[in-house]
């Protein structure tokens, strides 16, 4: 394999292309999804092929081919770099990559028991057992459905500079969603885990209770009103931290939406953006998380990146492109979601630094807000400024006590006011359940975390 | 060049010789062109050729699935034999019918476009050129980035009843994003494209709408928590309604009683003036085939006939289920079909059918409201509940379109805004797989920071 990597990359260079890079992959995955006691999915995967870039002067070419053999990595090293020459005879902005020193490393993600020697007999098993786990908790419980899913991935990773790194990687992930119904009200909960590692995962305590969780918010949310639109004070749980930590600025860190010009934070770098007690980082580093890596997909090696400090904006977030364009050392978030994907910036695990305040501190404080916990979705658009994402479940609280539970609350706010309006932070620190980040066409496996957090003049969207 | 009709044939004996009681074997060989402008300078061009294989085997109704990237028999061999040994691992599930029968196709036309299936890379980056210029045509526009993919595939579908049938197909999308700035702000402006032809208006109205949007965001202003009328321009409309309606008549929610439209078939579902139709015999429209991702023949169908919830999109085994025909809605994943995914069920192209008013109709008749144009957000299907961020909308006030609102929620229950309709616009677009004129709703409540 990376006989055919290094000798795809010199045909590359020789036909013009002043850097060149690759990714070869291999992957096998199961994927099982059961529905009410059924099996509805079992699917197996086996992807193989090379995607390879080619960079002329401000533009890079890019080409993909699903067969791995000499000639046709030959072909796609020719098509990406006639693709760069194309791009480069209308390309405006002139730059070059920085030399970087080659990386010449070999890992292994550390898992106890391969998902590929367990029998999906014993996956499926499990699969039917949450499945069960939702349906026998109340007869309320309507509808059910859980899945499992892994990966297990074999990446070369060569590039001009002489870079070659071999990384086997491999991740779990079991989700459960149950309907509850009553009285013509249906409601949905849901729970899911994942990380990097092993199917020793799935023998856990966590895995086996996803159901359970499911279960118990969804009949939670049978007794849940419209949630009243409005301004308030939130104060929002762990995921729903992290997760405007991602979307509410991590998004808008990502250098390549600054160098485009779409980015509300471009020329902030030592500007004040947030409260003295907010630190925002993304940290792939950090092992047994859903955003773990060691090595990003151009090669470089994974950096812990602190993105804000005490309120200060401090770096983006890089690939190789970027930081050579901005004079600094190789970024390591540069990742893709598969081989026949152009790498791009992508988050990793990203989370808030915990304050110092009891959590109980936070609720004693407030006189009347909202409660926010658990994330169905978000996202940002960060060239406008603005997010938005939405809870689970929310609850009423008024002095410090927590009361009618709401659903379907979604918060908004604009990037560079909300974390200004930050009161206080918990000493509370989780990473949320695990999920994929979505940009470009291209899905990321990542984790969000914090600490529960206070803050001031949220604008909740709901129906009542 | 591989003859893909004959290897799905083949590869269907093959699965067969293993023992299941049915298969059904997609072979697809496409190849995706793309152009990126970012910052108003060409960046990056790529080809992509993505051929693979997908083996789906059916034991005692449990269906097992496997695809490989390769046409070489080898690789398919061993994804024939994971699809066989997963269906037997399976739950028995009597519910599952059969595969379909052989079946003509539908007569559906301009699915391909042998000039876009033929364009050279260069060709492509200099209609992304194009498109980039139109965009930054304003001296207030600070960044434009835009993009152009262009796709052409082949695709064979055979199964154990016989049907074995080949289709070429092509499709083209184009995104541009304009970035305008002032002394208070930035703001971007946003519009999309979609076809299976080169239309020749396409990159000029993209452009177009991307730079005045991005302008007009520029002046901004904030609205008071209230009830107020909404007129929903068909790019936030047709977000909206490809869930709300697009999935929430998927017949397998529906089944299982997970959707807000379980039970309610026959039922009211919105004003009597409004009809939305599943069509998926429109020419050149990107959600177009001639038979789905199960061979079933395309048809063209009302959801929603005059005010009444009239059907649920069916595959086989829902509509087996359900003693119904298969409404041929089993996807294969869009435009080009893919062979990662098992099918599922999708509306193919919506259609909302016209009124008589136009958009400057319904808004010289808004004494005080708001203009949706673009929200990424999509309703509860469980609750039918809907509420989301107005990425851009604009306050209307005594009939005039006034400044873009910062910040502002929008909350309406799916049902209740089909009920509330009150203007149906004339002229429609396509929007995120909808085609669909702008409507205005009586009421909806909106959020603000005010």
């Amino acid at each position: 394999m990376e006989d055919l990597a290094e000798a795809a990359i010199r045909h590359a260079l020789k036909l013009g292309a002043e850097f060149a890079d690759l990714r070869i992959e291999s992957a096998n995955g199961t994927n099982i999804v059961v529905m009410d006691g059924k099996t509805k999915t079992l699917l197996a995967q086996q992807e193989s092929g090379c995607g390879l870039r080619a960079f002329i002067g401000g533009a890079w070419g890019f080409s993909a081919t699903n067969t791995l053999t000499a000639s046709s990595l030959r072909l796609a090293a020719s098509s990406a770099v006639k693709m760069a020459k194309v791009a480069r005879s209308k390309a405006k902005i002139q730059f070059s990559i920085s030399r970087m020193r080659a990386v010449r490393a070999t890992e292994e993600y550390r898992c106890k028991e391969k998902p590929s020697d367990v029998s999906v007999d014993e996956k499926l098993s499990y699969a039917l057992s949450l499945d069960k786990s939702m349906s026998s908790t109340d007869a309320r419980i309507a509808s059910t459905s859980s899945r499992y899913d892994d990966l297990e991935a074999e990446r070369v990773v060569a590039n001009s500079f002489g870079t070659l790194v071999r990384t086997k990687e491999r991740w779990v992930l079991a989700a459960c969603s149950a309907w509850s119904k009553s009285e013509g009200i249906t409601q949905r909960g849901h729970a899911s885990t994942g990380s990097v590692g092993g199917y020793e995962l799935m023998r856990g305590d966590e895995a086996a209770d996803l159901g359970t969780r499911a279960a118990a918010q969804a009949l939670r949310l049978l007794d849940a009103k419209p949630v009243p639109a409005g301004k308030f004070t939130v104060i929002i749980d762990n995921d729903m931290t992290g997760v405007l930590a991602h979307e509410a600025f991590g998004h808008a860190c990502e250098a390549d939406g600054v160098l485009a010009g779409s980015s509300v934070v471009e020329g902030r770098i030592g500007q004040k953006v947030a409260g003295d007690e907010i630190s925002l980082i993304d940290d792939p580093t950090i092992g047994d998380t859903f955003g773990h890596f060691s090595f990003d997909w151009e090669g470089v090696k994974a950096n812990k990146h602190v993105l804000i400090e005490k309120g200060i904006l401090k770096a983006y977030l890089h690939n190789i492109e970027t930081s050579s364009r901005m004079n600094l050392p190789p970024g390591g978030s540069a990742r893709s979601q598969g081989h026949n994907n152009v790498p791009i910036i992508r988050m990793s695990n990203t989370y808030v630094a915990p304050g110092d305040m009891k959590k109980d501190e936070l609720f004693e404080e407030l006189k009347r807000g909202l409660l926010m916990q658990g994330i169905q979705y978000g996202y940002v658009e960060s060239a406008k400024g603005q997010f938005m994402f939405k809870c689970d479940e929310a609850y009423e609280i008024t002095n410090g006590e927590t009361g009618q539970i709401y659903r379907d609350a979604s918060i908004s706010g604009v990037i560079l006011e909300v974390l200004n309006n930050v009161e206080g932070l918990a000493n509370d620190f989780l990473f949320g359940d695990p999920g994929f980040c979505g940009k470009g066409g291209q899905s990321a496996r990542v984790a969000d975390g914090g600490p529960h957090m206070r803050v001031a003049n949220m604008v909740v969207g709901g129906l009542a | 060049m591989t003859d893909i009709g004959h290897l799905a044939r083949r590869t269907v004996d093959h699965v067969m010789r293993l023992g299941p009681d049915h298969c059904d074997v997609l072979v697809v060989d496409t190849k995706h062109i793309t152009a990126e402008i970012e910052k108003g300078s060409m960046k990056q061009a790529s080809v992509v050729a993505d051929p693979g294989a997908a083996v789906r085997a059916f034991s005692k109704g449990c269906s097992g699935f496997a695809f490989c990237t390769s046409h070489e028999m080898k690789a398919i061999k061993r994804i024939t034999s994971l699809a066989v040994s997963q269906a037997k691992a399976g739950t028995h599930d009597p519910d599952f019918r059969g595969l379909p029968e052989k079946r003509r196709p539908a007569k559906v036309g301009s699915l391909f476009d042998r000039a876009l299936s033929e364009l050279e890379p260069h060709e492509a980056v200099e209609m992304a050129i194009s498109l980039a210029t139109l965009a930054g045509d304003d001296k207030r526009i600070s960044s434009v980035n835009a993009g152009i993919g262009v796709a052409s595939g082949k695709f064979a579908l055979a199964n154990s009843n016989g049907f074995c049938e080949v289709e070429e197909m092509t499709s083209i999308d184009v995104t541009a994003e304009a970035v305008a700035r002032s002394r208070s702000g930035m703001f971007s402006g946003v519009d999309y494209g979609s076809s299976r032809r080169i239309e020749s208006d396409m990159i000029e109205r993209v452009g177009r709408n991307a730079r005045e949007h991005a302008i007009m965001g520029l002046k901004q202003t904030r609205i008071e928590t209230g009830d107020y009328p909404v007129v929903i321009d068909p790019l936030a409309l047709g977000y909206i309604l490809s869930v709300a309606i697009g999935e929430g008549a998927n017949a397998e929610g529906v089944q299982r009683k997970r959707s807000y439209l379980a039970g309610k078939l026959g039922q009211s579902l919105g004003v009597p003036e409004l009809t939305i139709l599943d069509d998926p015999t429109i020419e050149w429209a990107s959600g177009s085939y001639a038979f789905d991702g199960e061979g079933v023949p395309s048809r063209k169908k009302a959801i929603i006939d005059r005010g009444k919830l009239a059907t649920y999109l069916y595959d086989t085994y829902t509509g087996g289920k359900d003693s119904v025909q298969s409404t041929g809605n089993s996807s294969r994943g869009g435009p080009q079909w893919s062979f990662r995914l098992p099918p599922s069920i999708s509306s193919s192209n919506l259609v909302v059918g016209e009124g008589d008013a136009s958009i400057e109709e319904m808004i010289a008749e808004t004494k005080r409201g708001v203009y949706l144009r673009t929200t990424y957000d999509f309703p509860n299907l469980t609750t039918g509940e809907f509420s989301g961020l107005m990425m851009e909308s604009m306050k209307i006030d005594r009939g005039e379109l006034g400044p873009c609102l910062r910040q502002a929620t929008i909350g309406v229950s799916i049902p209740d805004m089909l009920s509330r309709v009150d203007m149906i616009g004339r002229g429609s677009r396509f929007a995120f797989g909808v085609k669909t004129p702008a409507l205005r709703i009586s009421e909806a409540k909106i959020a603000g920071p005010s």
